[in-house]
């Protein structure tokens, strides 16, 4: 389904997109994705397509908003049947609860069900309308970080089950690796859309690998004989096919690519650095380690012996920049 | 030791002494009653039905136009709101007396509504629409700010799913809005209520006849004494509690509506 709103207040705003799947539209906390899913509910003044000047009651819109809005005075069927009419709808909400495996706590209140929970009341009662559209704001955002990946996946089970486009707006890559279709928004711009696996493998700018979440992402700057400065290190980048000018830059590492060394060693091409903290994640350890004023991550196996005086090597083929335009 | 544990117990202690205080009158109008000689004079009936019909009217009128004007005031930000502020503080504040004054000037029979209102049948003095009207003007204003708190309490994201739902408008203010904003609602019905029945000043001024239990009382008090009030007094507290007793405990339930 494709999507083309303009939004002018309270902030300008055009955003033009193909929703297919499980979309998710990702962008830092301010660029007004939630605006952007009111403007298609109907429920902010906008110009666009789909739905285009219809009052919301006439949308065929699904809209779970951040913490999902059940009705607190309502049961959970009664909050399904709420977008129900007609002598069936207490089996009809019985029957979409069912789907969203929610029908035990059919008679449980919002306040006693878990964010997951409430959901998948929310979605429930969302499909009820039968939507030719779902908009998810912030889906994650209410969840418990525990069971959240088991709940996001669940979610999408059930989006791709109903077979009805969804429309995420999230600012947590996580949930972007897991869409069928990214969109990325900087500046209240559209940057990027593709698949997440392109996406992720090359974002267009060092403002996409931020919202990503690339870790060692950087401003830096070039200076002659293409040698990349940052915090007070040098590295000398590898020849590129365009042409290197002087100037800002954003760059980036694969922190598996960052080589520990001995500071004592006195190696060329390192900047020293000491290391703030260790993050355990199954058999790698992520270091935070600092460099002057900045910090990089390396991964290391967790097995690896750490000198007690460390720097680190920055391969340069493994470093990716960006050239900076002012507003990125 | 002993310091703490009074230290801990001060807000029961102050709250006692408050309810004390408030109860106070009551207990004294118990014992002063003479319960003997209890009884009634000329006119005591009438007054009651009077009051308790003519205040469930205003309370209507009140209910009607007061409901909707709450409801636009807590969902609208307009520039010039602070002058609706000073217009229903304005009527809030005005005393009683003044208020009588100001609507006989204004509808009573050499007042330019008034006398326009007059020639359509309309007689705003000594009357029982002149009695509605100044329980009315009396009671809307508390009314009105009530329920404004009420409706703004309720999440408005929780009105536009409703929309998103598919449900018009209306049936979201009245399946959505109405319903978790009872509490407030009620507090505000029964504050209206409170204040119409008991209205005195104003209707003193604009509708000495028919006579509604406030005036009746005073005038009790003028023509017999003490002892013609207390059984009046005892019936109005028997008459007005229920309503706003009623719709208290009613509110507190989950399904209201």
């Amino acid at each position: 389904m494709r999507i083309d709103y303009r939004i002018e207040h309270p902030v300008s705003l055009h955003a033009a997109f193909d929703v297919e799947g499980f979309t998710v539209l990702l962008g830092a906390s301010g660029e007004g994705k939630s605006l952007l899913l009111q403007a298609i509910a109907g429920l902010t003044p906008a110009r666009g397509e789909p739905f285009g000047g219809m009052a919301p009651q006439h949308r065929a819109v699904g809209y779970l908003p951040q913490g999902y809005a059940l009705f607190p005075h309502l049961n959970a069927w009664q909050n399904v049947a709420f977008a129900l009419r007609g002598a069936q709808r207490r089996a009809h909400a019985m029957q979409l609860l069912e789907r969203v495996h929610m029908a035990e706590f059919a008679e449980r209140h919002p306040a006693a069900l878990s964010g997951g929970q409430q959901q998948r009341v929310a979605l429930a009662r969302a499909l009820a309308r039968r939507p030719q559209l779902l908009l998810l704001d912030e889906p994650t955002s209410a969840l418990d970080p525990v069971t959240r990946d088991d709940v996001v996946a669940e979610l999408i089970g059930e989006v791709h089950e109903f077979g009805i486009p969804a429309l995420a707006v999230s600012h947590d890559p996580h949930l972007a690796a897991v869409a069928d279709r990214l969109v990325l928004m900087h500046d209240r711009r559209i940057i990027q859309i593709g698949p997440p696996g392109v996406v992720y493998a090359n974002p267009v700018n060092g403002a996409a690998a931020r919202l990503l979440g690339h870790r060692n992402v950087h401003h830096g700057r070039i200076e002659g004989a293409r040698r990349l400065l940052w915090q007070g290190g040098s590295i000398v980048l590898p020849r590129h096919d365009g042409d290197v000018a002087d100037g800002d830059v954003d760059w980036t590492i694969d922190p598996a690519a960052i080589r520990l060394v001995d500071a004592r060693d006195a190696l060329p091409d390192t900047i020293p650095a000491s290391i703030e903290v260790r993050q355990v994640i199954g058999r790698v350890v992520q270091l935070g380690v600092r460099c002057g004023k900045g910090r990089l991550w390396v991964s290391v196996p967790v097995d690896q012996a750490i000198p007690e005086a460390v720097a680190v090597q920055l391969p340069t083929e493994a470093i990716r920049w960006w050239k900076r335009n002012g507003d990125t | 030791m002993i310091l703490t544990a009074f230290r801990l117990r001060l807000p029961a202690f102050v709250s006692l002494l408050t309810l004390l205080l408030l109860a106070a009158p009551f207990a004294g109008l118990a014992f002063m009653t003479s319960w003997r000689s209890f009884g009634f004079t000329d006119g005591d009936g009438s007054a009651i039905t009077v009051s308790l019909g003519y205040s469930v009217l205003a309370l209507i009128l009140i209910i009607a136009l007061g409901t909707p004007l709450a409801w636009w005031l807590a969902r609208h930000r307009i520039r010039g709101a602070w002058l609706i502020d000073t217009l229903l503080l304005l009527a809030l504040l005005t005393p009683p007396l003044a208020l009588g004054l100001l609507l006989a000037s204004m509808y009573g029979p050499y007042g330019p509504a008034g006398s326009l209102l007059e020639r359509a049948g309309l007689v705003l003095t000594n009357s029982g629409p002149a009695f509605v009207m100044a329980q009315f003007y009396s009671a809307l204003p508390y009314y009105v700010i009530a329920a404004r708190a009420a409706f703004e309490g309720v999440p408005r994201e929780l009105e536009q799913i409703a929309l998103t739902l598919g449900h018009s408008p209306w049936r979201s203010f009245v399946h959505v809005s109405l319903p978790l904003a009872r509490l407030g609602l009620a507090a505000a019905i029964a504050l209206a209520w409170v204040r119409a029945l008991g209205e005195f000043g104003a209707v003193l001024i604009v509708a000495y006849y028919p006579q509604g239990i406030p005036v009746k009382l005073w005038v009790n008090l003028q023509n017999i004494g003490l002892s013609a009030v207390y059984p009046l007094l005892w019936v109005f507290f028997l008459v007005a509690m229920p309503l706003p007793l009623v719709l208290g405990l009613a509110a507190r339930r989950r399904h209201l509506i």
